[in-house]
């Protein structure tokens, strides 16, 4: 360290510190401490290069309480290691941050076996620091400022000489006894220590330089925020436009940088797989069923835009009852009971509602965002179908479902989005929301 | 007490009711201080250093343009192609991590054994452990390819992610691992050498490195309470380190063992690892030790006995590792799972034949040379040895990722693996990232654990030799 | 603080003395009586077998364990633990009287009778668990036989002797001699010695333990025996320093600090096994294969999952925070109390291992498991009186005895 007196400070401020006596050998040093503390002194220490054995009980130190330190920061780190993988992994429902709990490789979302080894870096890597902190906090270091360094023989003490220190705070210390005791123990040399209380003062430089890096430290998160709260409008910037357009194959596409490349194993059109076989039939979706995945009485399909005599569209025969298939167990696939309409409330709100409303009277949230933009003329909207309009009450079960699955006018087709037990669901639902409003209307009515 | 007569002691010589003294050459407290100084205090380091160091800071440069090649690019510019989706970069890291755990097996396993030998090693083996755990890191790292984003790795919270780290996944046990054994082993390499550099910051003479110095030792006295606490904190730190080091090959085997795959998923993985990774590392040490005390005249402080004493660990390290492909592949017969059977006769006598041989011959003969008293004490011949277990040990981590990736189960998804350029020039250019690092630290820091090496000295009170 | 160097034990009785005769005659007593008794209360052989193989395991593992720890000190040319050393070589020579222990294991695989306890003696009349797996048991074969079985018992009681009486002896004409050269001999032959016992182990542990479930497998399993052994043997070392002091031998020359490296290495061997117990396990639930699932899912049924949580905290998590602190690992009688409970453990982990499902298809542990136990300490008491005979028990002529006598754990 390089310590320069400062030249506006008037008058040194110097205290007597102690002592210190020199040795040149760790036996010689012990035998001093064990004399020194019989002759009743306390506030002693030494200073060595390396660790020497049996020093401890000669200076009276008694054994640190790190290891405890160590051992309740461990043992917290435990916990948290262990709570922190229950509740990323386990939890997803608390707030602000909530977990991720998702199914992988089919082991539970709480597995412990697979959480015991980051549980148990976490709690080395705590103890780690507990120990390695613990022992500077209990050392008072880093003290960069220290009486001692303006000994010159002090350099010794980290190379091959052994000091023995007694402070002047000691109560039985005197100036000139004490001296003359610590010659008698063999010192080679015994020094004053005196503490000049400038050597606590920073160096000038230091201020400054504490100021310019706080600032650049603030700076540079800084700047990163804003750049990621900025809404600018610029096309992002592509580092790697090869990692951002990649020359790959995907399935059942024409992969344009591939078609025709020279050397291309792939196929001349430049898919990588074979389109399907006309009628191929992925596994498990036959669905020969007509009442069930299609709402009509088996084999009454009509051709699209079929019409009769008269031009009027042709339909087919709508079923007018819940579908009782079976599965390959004989259990029906379909089963009308309170859990079903939860289910089908339920997917009724996520799917419908927002047109629909949670009444079913067409005027959902987006419905009426939907015709007031009309109103301005910045849209063109259609108001939702109220579910309660006649036409629709008297929809047979199967009409309803087709119209959720392939959608009706300007309301989209849902069947790959909502499963087919899920479709039945809500049909069960909005035949019991029908059911309520009628009811309601027949009760008020007289009243008016 | 400065003695500099140079007596020529030969400590590798038996007697058994004497310890073989760790410090040769008449050397006292003040002598092993000056030589360890002169290191770093000399105004010039041997030609040789700058030639060296050119050399690694060139290869340095190369990783780095490797590097920005690849995350410009893609991890397309590596040969990993189906069906090998772990090529060089997973063996690399392993490889790389199996080094660093030589240096915690001497620092915190020996000196639990009390093994006093290792004090003369233990400084220059931890700074070996760090810089491999740097190289090591550098490839999973890079090996995510979007490089920002690596903070995902980490569980922090964000709002409008909700999204966590898998932690039923040994990949992410990695991450915890890998970065909670750098972290402790550089509070370790510190925190031992805070008393060392208070010497070189007593020694110093121009008022920079006395700046350096003086902030990097904390204000260190040598006060005997200091030492109280510091070697509790020491005692404490190596029982931490000795199960993590143990855990942290053990998960770098997890990513292996937990899947199904022949040749990956067998029960012997985790010793089996954690006993190539001290082999290899205990190696790499060797290699990189035998020149550092030529160069820097530490003969009288690292010895040819503890150079001795490396070489029987590695041997014994060498021969558990034959031990355990010997058990694989009777288990591969005894078990009667066709795939497993199929996958070790393939990786003996398949398409990569060449790095199962190389792999056993460097691994499991290279090594039985030490068991000759005239190889294990011959500086030069012992650093041929390991450099044939270090590449042996490459080619092991090679073997077990690459031939059972190469064979699944169905024979239509089988193929070969060729690296590319990228991937040879990642591999070497890391070697220049280690030496880089590893020769600043001959320079600059204090290669030999000067206060440790003084407290096992016989003048000292606390021991005579190698170990109690 | 330290005292002065000397290389004599100081102790005025350094043999077994009186105590010889009770300890040999006693423990054959102990041992006939408990190995009857514990027959009869079995009912039939095969349970009986079952139970003796679960104490036979549990103390051909101390053996080991003292042949281990023996191996590595020389081979590590270690001061610590010279003074008891020999009580290790005379655990490792006792490898010879479980020879005659392991008698009634081996002779009804030899004769093939349907009394053995390995299930792959008798091909034709597999169990109704192993039904067809007899092709898996028929590829096995050239491995899984009676006489071969027999063959690869003997090399290992051969070799597991052998090294033994050679420490035993070297050491033995050492204490009369105080030759130096001893010591460097027996140096150079421990590193041949670890490859040899290495090797035995093994395949000792996949004979008498995985082949008991013939179709299960697993790499780790001689590890997890090794851990055993070596934890078990320090905890018998522990506790026989603690009964001889106790007696008045040895008085001087097992100190506190000898206990404090002993509880040291428990401790440490204790994690160790858990993590081997760890590694296997964690290893054989994630990747989920039915092909070893099934031997945990033995010992997860039949009430046999509490067996295993007792297992998890007799064998670990008790004794890990128990042996933690300094102060009570430097305190004699607490280490010795440690000591038999770590041994219960080591029982119990072996009963573990051979128990579940195939002999005992409900966790319980029966009066004749105990007698078995008993009967087996029994013999081995007094195996080691006789090989303790009337001659030392501390390594007298060591050249390194003055550093385990003057040591301090700092």
């Amino acid at each position: 360290m390089a310590h320069r007196p400062s030249p506006t400070r008037t008058e040194p401020q110097v205290k007597f510190v102690g002592y210190l006596a020199e040795f040149d050998d760790p036996h010689r040093l012990v035998a001093a401490c064990d004399q020194v503390r019989q002759a009743g002194y306390r506030q002693i220490d030494a200073h060595t290069p390396f660790p020497v054995h049996g020093i401890d009980p000669a200076l009276g130190i008694r054994r640190t309480r790190l290891p405890f330190i160590v051992l309740a920061v461990g043992l917290g780190a435990l916990a948290v290691g262990i709570l922190l993988q229950w509740y990323a992994n386990a939890t997803d429902d608390i707030r602000p941050f909530p977990g991720y709990k998702f199914l992988i490789s089919g082991k539970p979302t709480w597995s412990l076996p697979a959480n015991i080894p980051v549980a148990f870096e976490i709690t080395v890597l705590f103890s780690a620091f507990a120990t390695f902190f613990g022992m500077w906090g209990l050392n008072k270091l880093p003290q960069f400022s220290n009486p001692l360094f303006r000994i010159p023989r002090f350099k010794r003490a980290t190379s091959d000489r052994f000091f023995l220190m007694i402070s002047a705070d000691d109560p039985i210390f005197d100036a000139t006894q004490t001296r003359q005791q610590l010659e008698r123990f063999g010192a080679l040399n015994v020094e004053r220590v005196d503490h000049d209380q400038s050597d606590a003062e920073l160096p000038r430089f230091l201020k400054p330089l504490a100021w310019c890096l706080a600032s650049i430290a603030i700076l540079i998160p800084t700047a990163v925020y804003r750049s990621q709260a900025m809404t600018n409008e610029a096309p992002r910037l592509h580092f790697n436009p090869d990692m951002d357009w990649q020359d790959k194959s995907k399935p059942q596409t024409v992969s344009p940088a591939l078609a025709g490349a020279e050397g291309s194993t792939l196929f001349a059109d430049g898919r990588v797989m074979r389109p399907d076989v006309p009628g191929t039939v992925a596994l498990g979706e036959l669905r020969l069923s007509d009442p069930l995945f299609r709402g009509y009485e088996q084999g009454t399909a009509v051709e699209p835009g079929a019409t009769d005599e008269e031009g009027n569209p042709l339909e087919p025969e709508w079923v007018t009852a819940f579908p009782s298939d079976v599965d390959d167990a004989g259990d029906p696939v379909l089963e009308v009971n309170e859990a079903m309409m939860a289910r089908g409330q339920r997917q009724y709100g996520i799917y419908c509602a927002p047109c629909h409303g949670y009444a079913g009277y067409g005027d959902g949230l987006v419905s009426r965002r939907g015709l007031d933009l009309t109103v301005q003329g910045l849209a063109a909207w259609n108001q939702a179908k109220s579910l309660h309009d006649p036409m629709v009450v008297d929809q047979a079960v199967g009409k309803i479902f087709d119209t959720i699955s392939n959608g009706r006018n300007t309301m989209g087709p849902y069947r790959s989005q909502i499963t087919v037990e899920d479709r039945w669901a809500i049909v069960l639902y909005v035949k019991a929301l029908q059911a309520t409003q009628e009811r309601t209307a027949a009760a008020t009515a007289p009243a008016n | 007490m400065a003695s500099t007569v140079d007596q020529l002691i030969d400590n590798s010589i038996e007697d058994p009711a004497r310890r073989a003294p760790l410090v040769t050459g008449g050397l006292d407290y003040a002598g092993v201080t000056d030589v360890v100084s002169q290191v770093a205090e000399s105004p010039k380091p041997p030609r040789i250093w700058y030639i060296l160091l050119g050399i690694s800071l060139l290869l340095l440069a190369m990783l780095g343009a490797n590097i920005g090649h690849l995350i410009f690019t893609g991890v397309g510019v590596w040969g990993n192609r189906s069906p090998v989706f772990w090529g060089w970069p997973i063996v690399n890291f392993v490889f790389w991590v199996g080094i660093g755990h030589a240096g915690t097996l001497i620092s915190a396993i020996l000196f639990l054994f009390r093994q006093n030998w290792r004090t003369s090693i233990n400084r220059a083996a931890e700074a070996m452990t760090i810089f491999a755990v740097v190289c090591a890191l550098l490839f999973p790292g890079i090996h995510i390819g979007r490089v920002w984003a690596a903070y995902w790795l980490f569980p922090i919270p964000t709002e409008h992610l909700a999204m966590w780290p898998n932690f039923r996944s040994p990949l992410l046990w990695d991450v915890f691992a890998v970065s909670t054994y750098g972290t402790v082993s550089a509070l370790f390499w510190f925190m031992g050498m805070v008393p060392d550099i208070a010497t070189f910051r007593d020694r110093a003479k121009d008022p920079v490195r006395r700046f350096v110095y003086g902030l990097l030792s904390l204000g260190w006295t040598g006060s005997a309470r200091a030492w109280h606490r510091y070697e509790v904190a020491y005692v404490i730190l190596a029982a931490l380190a000795t199960p993590l080091v143990l855990s942290v090959h053990t998960i770098v085997s997890f990513d292996f063992a937990v899947s199904m795959l022949p040749g990956w998923h067998t029960t012997i993985f985790p010793p089996y690892f954690v006993a190539g990774a001290i082999f290899s590392g205990f190696a790499m040490v060797v290699t990189l030790l035998v020149p550092a005390r030529e160069l820097f005249g530490l003969k009288h402080l690292i010895t040819i006995r503890h150079l001795e004493n490396m070489n029987k660990v590695i041997v014994a390290t060498g021969t558990m590792v034959g031990f355990a492909y010997g058990i694989e592949f009777f288990i591969a017969w005894y078990g009667g799972n066709a795939n497993e059977g199929e996958t070790f006769l393939n990786r003996a006598f398949g398409e990569y034949y060449w790095a199962y041989w190389t792999m056993v011959s460097c691994n499991v003969i290279a090594p039985q040379f030490f068991w000759f008293k005239k190889i294990r004490t011959n500086p030069w011949l012992m650093v041929i040895v390991c450099i044939f277990v270090n590449i042996g040990m490459w080619f092991e981590r090679f073997v077990i990722t690459v031939t059972s990736l190469a064979r699944d189960f169905i024979p239509s998804s089988w193929g070969y693996f060729s690296p590319t350029p990228v991937d040879v020039m990642m591999l070497i250019g890391s070697f220049g990232l280690f030496f880089t690092l590893f020769l600043l630290f001959c320079r600059f820091l204090p290669v030999v654990a000067i206060s440790e090496v003084k407290a096992v000295m016989p003048t000292g009170e606390h021991g005579e030799g190698e170990s109690h | 603080m330290s005292t002065p160097a000397r290389n004599t034990p100081s102790s005025e009785r350094l043999t077994l003395g009186p105590l010889r005769a009770p300890l040999m005659f006693g423990g054959l007593g102990v041992g006939i009586v408990g190995l009857a008794s514990a027959y009869f209360l079995a009912g039939d052989l095969r349970s009986f077998l079952s139970a003796y193989l679960v104490a036979f395991c549990f103390i051909v593992t101390i053996s080991l364990g003292g042949l281990f720890w023996v191996t590595i000190m020389h081979l590590t040319r270690a001061g610590w633990g010279v003074c008891v050393r020999r009580l290790a070589e005379i655990l490792a020579m006792a490898t010879f009287p479980c020879l005659i222990l392991f008698l009634p294991i081996l002779l009804p695989v030899m004769t093939g009778s349907s009394a053995s306890i390995y299930d792959w003696v008798d091909l034709k009349n597999l169990p109704e668990r192993l039904q067809g797996f007899g092709d898996l048991l028929a590829h096995k074969e050239p491995f899984l036989n009676g006489p071969f079985f027999a063959i690869r018992a003997l090399v290992y009681f051969a070799v597991w002797g052998g090294c033994a009486a050679f420490f035993l002896r070297g050491s033995r004409s050492q204490d009369e001699s105080g030759d130096k050269s001893i010591s460097l001999r027996m140096q150079a032959f421990s590193a041949p010695a670890m490859l040899l016992f290495a090797a035995t182990l093994v395949f000792a542990s996949f004979d008498w333990g995985m082949s008991l479930e013939p179709i299960f497998f697993s790499t780790i399993y001689p590890v997890y025996w090794f851990a055993g052994a070596a934890m078990s043997s320090i905890c018998t070392m522990t506790l026989i320093s603690f009964l001889l002091q106790r007696s008045g031998r040895l008085t001087d020359d097992i100190t506190t600090e000898h206990y404090h490296d002993l509880g040291k290495l428990m401790f440490g061997f204790v994690f160790f096994w858990g993590y081997i117990a760890f590694s296997q396990y964690l290893l054989i639930w994630y990747a989920n294969l039915p092909e070893e699932t099934f031997w945990f899912e033995y010992r997860q049924q039949g009430g046999w999952a509490t067996g295993s949580i007792i297992l998890i905290v007799v064998h670990l998590a008790l004794p890990f925070l128990a042996i933690m602190p300094r102060t009570l690992r430097r305190n004699k009688a607490y280490m010795a109390m440690a000591a038999i409970f770590l041994l219960g453990a080591h029982w119990y982990d072996h009963f573990w291992l051979i128990m579940p499902t195939t002999f005992r298809p409900t966790f319980g542990v029966t009066p004749a498991d105990i007698l078995c136990l008993v009967g087996v300490i029994g013999f081995y008491a007094s195996a080691f009186a006789l090989i303790a005979g009337d001659r030392k028990l501390i390594p007298a002529g060591d050249p390194r005895l003055y550093e385990s006598l003057s040591y301090h754990n700092a």
